[in-house]
């Protein structure tokens, strides 16, 4: 599909055209932080961002999400069922965030599909932003989802110093810009971007080999380094896991969820819930009369790790995008790549 | 979109007491039509809901001819508390069947050793009923089934009857007898009886479903008097929140055992039948 461009000046009348049909979704800075939040006008939009702390996974999988109402009536059941239209364009996400994204299309398709997970994405379009500034945790590069964009966007922007290329990905994005009077891309244009290309990925530090993350899930289940990990000293310089579960509430693509239901106060109407959770988390594995399948640490971190490497969804891929969100949150300083680097070193 | 979350209703037929604290439910869908295309395996099991509190992994112990539902539950806490409180002609929500059955086809011709500790037996009773409908299809079965006492033995009625099924072996066995003991049971674990077993390794396969550490230990027993881990089969339990594969709940290493199992085969979970 052909490419255009826009000066940066006028992406306003872009963004007008866009806040005029739906609702806008992008990167803002409302305090020290950036998030992807409702955006009114282009003066809230903040598109130098290096990362977001929550991931914009939380449009298609809210932290908490009511699956059904529901009306108790002298013993009989009536469910109401909860209808999400909401159109919206999720503007500026960085390429590790959007293969984030598809990674859970792949996850929440399938043989059960997830009607709200479907319904959200349908509903959305994606206009995405290849990263010219990555963050220093970042190892997308590794994991084949970024610094730049191949795939998963209805629209594609690149920041090519005065302007921005746009480069068209599906027919939804072609439909949203039409009427519009966009310049055609030239050659130099496209050149630009590839040059932006390369600079990103000289940005890059962390570097990983993808392809044997697999095998590290497989081949090391007792391994010494999830005792050190768990209960011991930590490894390549963290301090051991303190299962707080903050790797999972920011990761891109930790899909887990509990599911309760809630009654009001005349026990008569109630909602069945889910709500995001995570297997760092003692509950996650517990079951009746005080059983728990994962009830040491060092199994917990395991997991998760495994689930990253690529144990997720039963898949033996990874599910990690390298955004590295986890490695700056985590308070033990446990980083991702460094624990992955040690097992294979020590094998 | 059909919605897999969404509950359907069935109305409580008729409740049958099997130990102190578990009883077996007969559930029937209330729409007909959801209840006419009921299609199941021994092994699947139910989602079933009390609305306000919650939902629950139960197996299908049978079926009936009227696609009425047995689930046997034993009591131990929230949703089997709420549902233990309901009455005959209530209703409550069920999903399903979901899960892999046990491998009745690939067994066809072969011996069968059943291995069940305490409420174990649920997702087994359909295979025993299956092999005594078609018992010329099967080898010889053997039936090992272990609880805490004789008391907490379910699906009792059907001992004398499962004594008396053409080529098979039926031992029970219970960690401790304290009060009467009406049939005949044994002391000790199951794996005790392993040395009286008729069923030679060669053509049989073996099937488990209890407690996980009585699992691993059968399975190792098994192991050492020659079974191969291919010729072994267990159903798994994990906690479960939407039974579908997604929630993540239930995950054991690469698999999910809603989806996945709970029925898997030995050769597959062996290194994953641990905390994982
Ligand atoms: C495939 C499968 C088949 C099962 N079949 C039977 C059966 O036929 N009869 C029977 O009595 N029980 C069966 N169980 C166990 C049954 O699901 C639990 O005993 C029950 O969920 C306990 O819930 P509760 O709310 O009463 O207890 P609580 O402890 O109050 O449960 C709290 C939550 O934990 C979950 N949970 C608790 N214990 C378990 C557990 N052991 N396994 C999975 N989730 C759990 C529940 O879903 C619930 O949401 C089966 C479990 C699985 C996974
Ligand atoms: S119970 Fe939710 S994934 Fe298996």
């Amino acid at each position: 599909m052909a490419s255009y461009i826009i000066d940066k000046k006028d992406l306003k009348i872009l963004l007008d055209k866009f806040l005029k049909e739906f609702k806008v979704y992008g990167p803002i800075k409302p305090g020290l932080d950036s998030s992807v939040d409702e955006i009114k006008s282009i003066d809230d939009l903040h598109l130098e961002y290096k990362s977001t702390i929550i991931s914009p996974k939380k449009f298609f999988l809210p932290p908490k999400d009511t699956l059904f109402e529901f009306k108790i009536q002298k013993g009989n059941y009536e469910i109401k069922e909860i209808v999400n239209d909401e159109k919206f364009i999720l503007f500026g996400l960085h390429p590790c965030d959007v293969n984030a994204i598809l990674k859970l299309d792949e996850f929440f398709s399938g043989k059960f599909k997830d009607k709200y997970y479907q319904n959200r994405r349908k509903n959305s379009i994606i206009i995405a932003l290849n990263c010219t500034q990555p963050g220093e945790n970042s190892f997308c590069k590794s994991m084949n989802a970024g610094p730049f964009l191949y795939k998963g966007y209805d629209i594609l922007l690149t920041d090519i110093d005065t302007k921005y290329l746009i480069e068209i990905g599906s027919d939804k994005g072609k439909k949203i810009i039409q009427g519009l009077k966009l310049n055609i891309a030239s050659k130099n244009d496209l050149l630009k971007k590839e040059k932006k290309c390369k600079l990103a990925n000289k940005k890059i530090k962390k570097i990983l080999d993808p392809n044997w993350l697999p095998k590290l899930a497989e081949e090391n289940l007792d391994h010494e380094i999830w005792i050190d990990l768990g209960e011991r000293g930590g490894v390549a310089g963290s301090f051991p896991c303190l299962s707080c579960g903050s790797c999972s509430l920011v990761c891109p693509t930790c899909y887990c969820y509990d599911i309760y239901d809630t009654v009001d106060l005349s026990l008569k109407n109630g909602s069945r819930v889910r709500e995001l959770d995570s297997c760092q988390l003692l509950e996650y594995g517990q079951v009746a009369l005080g059983g728990n399948f994962r009830k040491d640490r060092k199994d917990r971190i395991r997991h998760w790790m495994f689930c990253k490497f690529g144990a997720a969804a039963g898949s033996k891929n990874s599910s990690c995008v390298g955004c590295g969100r986890c490695i700056r949150v985590c308070p033990s300083k446990i980083d991702i790549t460094k624990v992955a680097k040690s097992l294979w070193r020590k094998k | 979109m059909m919605n897999e979350y969404y509950p359907n209703f069935a109305i409580i037929k008729e409740i049958k007491k099997e130990t102190i604290n578990t009883n077996t439910f007969v559930l029937k869908f209330t729409d007909q039509k959801i209840a006419d295309k009921f299609s199941w395996k021994p092994g699947q099991f139910m989602m079933l809901s009390v609305l306000g509190v919650g939902e629950s992994a139960i197996s299908i112990s049978s079926v009936e001819n009227d696609n009425s539902i047995n689930a046997t539950i034993r009591n131990v806490g929230n949703v089997t508390n709420s549902i233990f409180s309901l009455k005959k002609g209530d209703s409550l929500g069920m999903r399903g069947p979901y899960g892999t059955g046990w491998p009745l086809e690939k067994i066809i011709g072969k011996d069968i050793l059943i291995v069940a500790g305490g409420m174990g037996l649920a997702p087994l009773y359909g295979v025993i009923n299956h092999v005594i409908r078609n018992r010329t299809e099967y080898g010889h079965l053997e039936i090992i089934y272990g609880a805490r006492t004789p008391e907490n033995m379910v699906f009792k009625d059907e001992f004398s009857k499962w004594k008396r099924i053409k080529n098979s072996t039926f031992f029970l066995t219970a960690d401790e007898i304290t009060r009467e003991n009406p049939f005949e049971c044994r002391t000790g674990l199951v794996t005790s009886c392993f040395p009286m077993m008729k069923t030679h390794h060669r053509n049989a396969i073996a099937l488990l479903c209890g407690p996980e550490i009585m699992m691993r230990f059968a399975a190792k027993c098994l192991e050492t008097i020659g079974f191969a881990d291919k010729k072994i089969y267990l159903s798994l339990e994990r906690r479960m929140k939407c039974g579908i594969g997604k929630c993540g709940h239930c995950q054991i290493g690469l698999k999910y055992v809603c989806k996945d199992g709970p029925v898997f085969n030995y050769d597959d979970i062996k290194p994953f039948i641990r905390p994982l």
